[in-house]
């Protein structure tokens, strides 16, 4: 008979590591000091967290994202109330679920619940190397279903890819400062990564259209007989409409709803 | 990739010893037993005299710690609460005012406390517990997965059916309402067009003749009264 394995039902051990000689995560940060210590502490004060967060093991952070996730973010409200996508964050950091099971949460489960792909992405950028990052998010990039998120100044809406382009570009993410990472061209330079696909093909060519189209609109402005097929022929439509915040509107790629 | 053991590198060792007894050893066990009985009413002996939580030492008994209402142990915290009457008492030692934990004896003012409780190794001592949580393999996340999803369209599917059912009792509602709507208008039209009727009878009966005020109010009278006119009594 071999010992059952298991975890601490509580985070104390876990957060008593920190500093000492606790396992490290696979990118070589502590895991219990990824989040900061105000932050930290919030989270294991937070009701959320003492209900929901307690003795939950990798089956059961399924069960509570289903139940109990419905925002992405940080901490929120004038008390920097912590969100419970962010508690969950805190329990997988404790956890330190298996690669196996982060692709559970990624593909299987992630196809059928967004915010599940959400939590392991930002997960996944916490606590793996560069490379890994890369190469199991960006492929998550194609998915372009709405996600809520909530923050200091209120509720907003996201994507899924435009958090995961957040994961990949930004330094601080839903309260937490992201480690900082080689840049990708970097990486192709060390032949450590492939160069990037993009699904809507090469960004260069889609920039030169984008050029085209607004040459072409001002020529329509010029003979407004001439107007018609014009926007039908364009891949990208204009997203000047879209009442996102500012830094959310920076890379988006066009979308189909 | 693997489905156990820590991705942070834990060594995941069988730490497992073969056990060897023999009659001795059973025997200084079962004095042991006697010793450990007998050292454990004395503390809790001594604890109650001090005024002390007495919680009892592991001694490899104790069960896993599993998560609140997780899908596979929904029944398990059922029954572990109870909530007494305000007014019962204060304190924290014994039965109170507020959320009483039986196992501890213990009472606590608020929920947030009684979470703190529940959580406590003290408690999971007293409830034979050793706050140690089973690792889940991928499978079972995968099968976890599976199972929500699948509770998941069930409830979408029972959404749909009420929404039907009430979408159907909204349809006959209006259907009576309309239907309603439709007897008023009827009865006004019928109403009206007695009327209408009443009034063309009175024209004919006086013909295109213009009635002049007073010129007929005797024979009015006189019909009113059952008479149509004088002489035809005569005739009868
Ligand atoms: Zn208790």
């Amino acid at each position: 008979m071999t010992k059952t394995e298991t975890h601490r039902a509580d985070e104390r051990r876990f957060l008593d590591e920190r500093g000492s000689a606790g396992p490290l995560a696979p990118n070589g940060l502590n895991p219990a000091t990824i989040m900061e210590k105000a932050v930290r502490e919030r989270i294991v004060d937070s009701y959320f967290y003492k209900e929901q967060c307690f003795a939950v093991n990798e089956a059961d952070i399924v069960d509570r994202v289903v139940e109990h996730v419905d925002f992405i973010g940080g901490v929120y409200g004038v008390v920097q109330k912590p969100t419970p996508f962010l508690c969950l964050a805190f329990k997988l950091l404790q956890l330190a679920p298996s690669d196996a099971i982060l692709e559970e949460y990624l593909k299987f489960g992630g196809e059928k619940f967004k915010y599940l792909r959400a939590l392991a992405v930002f997960y996944i950028r916490l606590t793996r190397p560069d490379k890994e990052v890369y190469t199991r998010l960006e492929p998550l990039l194609e998915d372009g279903r709405k996600l809520r998120r909530k923050g200091r100044n209120g509720t907003s809406l996201t994507y899924v890819d435009v958090f995961i382009d957040d994961l990949l570009t930004k330094d601080r993410v839903c309260a937490t400062s992201l480690w900082k990472m080689r840049k990708r061209d970097i990486l192709e330079d060390l032949e450590l990564l492939e160069p990037r696909v993009s699904p809507l093909g090469n960004i260069e060519d889609l920039l030169e259209e984008e050029d085209e189209r607004i040459k072409e609109e001002e020529n329509r402005d010029r003979y407004a007989d001439d107007s018609g097929s014009v926007r039908s022929m364009t891949p990208i439509k204009a997203d000047s409409s879209d009442n996102m915040d500012v830094d959310d509107l920076e890379d988006r790629q066009d979308r189909s709803p | 990739m693997s489905n156990k053991g820590s991705a942070y590198g834990q060594a995941a060792g069988d730490t497992d010893f073969r056990k060897k007894y023999d009659l001795d050893e059973y025997a200084a066990k079962a004095k042991q037993r006697e010793q450990d009985e007998k050292e454990e009413r004395k503390a809790r002996w001594e604890a109650k005299m001090a005024g002390k939580k007495y919680y009892k030492p592991l001694d490899g008994s104790e069960t896993l710690t599993t998560a609140r209402n997780a899908t596979q142990d929904m029944s398990k915290m059922v029954g572990k609460t109870m909530l007494v009457p305000a007014g019962a008492g204060v304190g924290k030692r014994g039965r109170g005012a507020g959320f009483y934990c039986e196992h501890c004896d213990l009472t606590f003012k608020d929920n947030l406390q009684w979470l703190d409780h529940q959580n406590s190794p003290q408690h999971l001592r007293a409830i034979g517990q050793t706050g140690e949580v089973r690792k889940a393999t991928a499978a079972e996340v995968h099968a976890r997965i599976e199972l929500l999803w699948e509770r998941e369209q069930e409830k979408k599917r029972e959404q749909v059916v009420t929404l039907k059912e009430r979408l159907e009792v909204h349809k006959e509602r209006e259907e009576k309402e309309r239907e309603e709507k439709r007897k008023k208008r009827k009865e006004l039209e019928e109403r009206k067009r007695l009327e209408r009727e009443e009034e063309l009878k009175k024209k004919t009966d006086y013909g295109e003749d213009v009635r002049i005020e007073g010129e007929h109010d005797e024979d009015d009278m006189m019909a009113a009264m059952g008479f149509t006119g004088f002489g035809n009594t005569g005739k009868k």
